[in-house]
């Protein structure tokens, strides 16, 4: 569990987690709302934006998310995957009121209070979304500690963007300003954002580096593209954060899966400046 | 540090004495060709003039499988319970010291931040009595790691043999204190001559090769290194410090348990994403690592290499590669900077 079980106690035992709401969120894609069943272990749960959990299904396996809701939203945590294999086909079959586990948090966190008095510039593709999803709302629920906020976010298509309803409320919110995109092909008749991908529409966004941070979450090639976008524009490699997504198993740098350089990803990571990314070999 | 002797009568007679007690008594035996650790009796041989055991000690503290809980599923849903202790106090008699060495090396690993409760319940329990080596083979190259034949590192006791066929018995620890004072009527004050230690020729110097693996993430040397490899793992099974596992559920219907297994950083499934990209797609990618990991990423981590040269990996491959003559090449032939310094791309 979370606790660095000085005490003994066995590191691989998950919480129990009630599944107490199901939402779809695009072809394949769904978030899981869970609390814990145990209101003591409720009580004493905390986490911060960026950290991650390994979410189970008894018989199936352990799968590693990033917590999806803010840390500002007490009582609950959620989860978005994307169907795609064993434990995954699992959870997707779960239905209200199920019991699944979670270990966690686990991993460092988003530096949300070094950022106050800046702007924030988001920049997510895809399924990227949900693990940066956590520190948005976290940034928006203390939206007066912030300067402008900026989301760019990008989808193959119409349909695979994720957190709909979210995207229509920061939208309509004047103090987030919203880009979206599709890939060239992905839009509908109906589409209103822009069609291109993430690092051009991001550049011609004509972001400011001014007192700024950026935060990237995407599939490999999209960062790849969209960090020249970013220095670019003259955002310096210590203002430019990302989270990486190497394979976990155990979450607590033991079983070496997540290992690049000399960091473990489950316990250095998952979140990086580019600054510290570009000390570690090219193997994420 | 106490110094006793034990004569090869009374050695021959410590399962039978320690078992008394109600202990596993873990020895090398040798069952056919092969040498392997086993639960002796007072019957057993023990064979200690092998060079070293098939595999190694490590499986007796990181098992090759084992469940982490175990679930029942029943009306009012999961129930989880932790797994019983499966090893109780244990003694193993006649490992290397290259093998003891490694527990240290993997006690780093599985107490940084989480305590491994499973494994520490093992190391606590066990007492490792040791014997060094008045021979080696082509293979072994504990010099070049910080090792030697008579490496105490992580042992409890540690013999050698002596003259007059018996065993200088070196007292290291406060557990080898306690079995020694068992064992007190076994032991005798005055110990025979050692006989001479084997001379294991050094391959290569860690500290170089750790500055050129720092500098040579992207060298050719490396296709070139793996170009035979058949990316089978055999050498990170046998390994006594690879320490890599998966995770899986077993179940049926009733219930289950959450097991760990053993895995390898050779195999390309070990680091593939969900999405299809792999950070090592290649079998010279995966190779690096297993060396980079071992040389350079744990001396920068926890300050020790994972590698104590007992030679298993070498004379287990079965193409024949011999990771001492990597790390040779990779001292003399790595150039001091790369060309290209592989961070730059991204
Ligand atoms: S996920 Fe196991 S070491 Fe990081």
């Amino acid at each position: 569990m979370n606790a660095k079980n000085e005490s003994g106690g066995n590191i691989y035992r998950p919480y129990m987690m009630r599944v107490v709401d199901i939402r779809d969120e695009a072809p394949g894609v769904r978030t899981l709302r869970l609390e814990f069943l145990d209101e003591a272990q409720a009580a004493a749960f905390r986490f911060e934006a960026g950290q991650f959990g390994l979410y189970s299904i008894f018989g199936e396996g352990e799968c590693a998310f990033c917590i999806a809701s803010p840390p500002t939203r007490r009582g609950y945590i959620e989860c978005t995957f994307r169907e795609a294999g064993r434990v995954t086909r699992a959870l997707m079959r779960v239905e209200i009121g199920e019991t699944i586990g979670f270990r966690g948090p686990y991993g460092n966190v988003f530096p949300v209070d070094e950022w106050r008095g800046r702007n924030l510039l988001f920049v997510a593709g895809g399924i990227a979304l949900p693990p940066m999803r956590c520190v948005i709302w976290n940034c928006l629920d203390r939206r007066e500690e912030f300067g402008d906020v900026t989301i760019v976010y990008g989808a193959r298509t119409v349909d695979d963007l994720v957190y709909k309803h979210e995207l229509k409320e920061w939208a309509e919110r004047p103090d987030v300003n919203l880009i979206t995109t599709v890939d060239p092909g992905g839009e509908t008749p109906d589409w209103r954002g822009k069609v291109g991908f993430v690092p051009t529409v991001l550049d011609q966004a004509g972001v400011s580096p001014d007192n700024a941070v950026a935060v990237v979450c995407g599939p490999p090639i999209m960062i790849k593209f969209t960090i020249p976008v970013l220095e670019k524009a003259g955002f310096a490699p210590q203002n430019i954060y990302t989270t990486l997504e190497n394979r976990m198993k155990c979450g607590l740098g033991k079983c070496g899966r997540c290992n690049v350089g000399a960091v473990y990803v489950c316990k250095e990571g998952p979140v990086f400046r580019l600054d510290e990314l570009r000390a570690l070999p090219d193997e994420y | 540090m106490q110094t006793r002797g034990i004569s090869k009568k009374n050695f021959d007679r410590l399962p039978e004495v320690l078992a008394r007690a109600g202990r596993t008594v873990i020895a090398p035996v040798r069952n056919g060709e092969v040498v392997a650790f086993a639960a002796v009796g007072p019957d057993t041989a023990i064979c200690l003039d092998e060079i070293n055991t098939r595999l190694s000690l490590k499986e007796f503290f990181f098992p090759r499988t084992e469940p982490l809980l175990t679930f029942r599923r029943t009306e009012n849903g999961i129930e989880m319970s932790d797994p019983a202790p499966t090893q109780g106090e244990t003694i193993v008699i006649g490992a290397r010291g290259c093998d003891a060495a490694a527990l240290p090396a993997l006690d780093a690993l599985f107490n940084w931040d989480f305590r491994d409760e499973a494994y520490n319940r093992r190391r606590e329990n066990t007492t490792v009595i040791s014997i060094a080596c008045n021979d080696c083979d082509a293979c072994c190259f504990c010099t070049s790691v910080g090792g030697s034949p008579h490496n105490t590192a992580g042992s409890d006791i540690m013999l050698s043999e002596t003259r007059d066929g018996g065993y200088l018995v070196e007292i290291l620890t406060q557990k080898g204190e306690a079995l020694a004072d068992e064992l007190a009527d076994l032991l005798s004050e005055a110990p025979g001559e050692a006989l001479p230690y084997a001379e294991v020729p050094v391959k290569f110097d860690a500290q170089k090769v750790r500055r050129a693996l720092e500098e040579n993430f992207d060298s050719p040397l490396w296709a070139e290194l793996a170009r035979t490899c058949l990316s089978c793992g055999c050498c990170t099974y046998v390994c006594p410090n690879c320490h890599c596992f998966d995770m899986q559920d077993e179940a049926g219907k009733s219930g289950g348990a959450r097991i760990r297994m053993w895995d390898s950083c050779q195999f390309p499934l070990f680091t593939k994403h969900t999405s299809g990209h792999n950070p090592r797609p290649t079998q010279a990618s995966r190779w690096r690592q297993r060396i980079q990991h071992k040389f350079n990423y744990y001396p920068q981590k926890f300050d020790c290499v994972s590698c104590v040269g007992c030679g298993r990996c070498i004379r287990l491959c079965p193409v024949g590669i011999d990771i001492s003559e990597h790390l040779a090449r990779i001292e003399n032939e790595a150039p001091e900077r790369p060309a290209d310094h592989p961070n730059d791309n991204y």
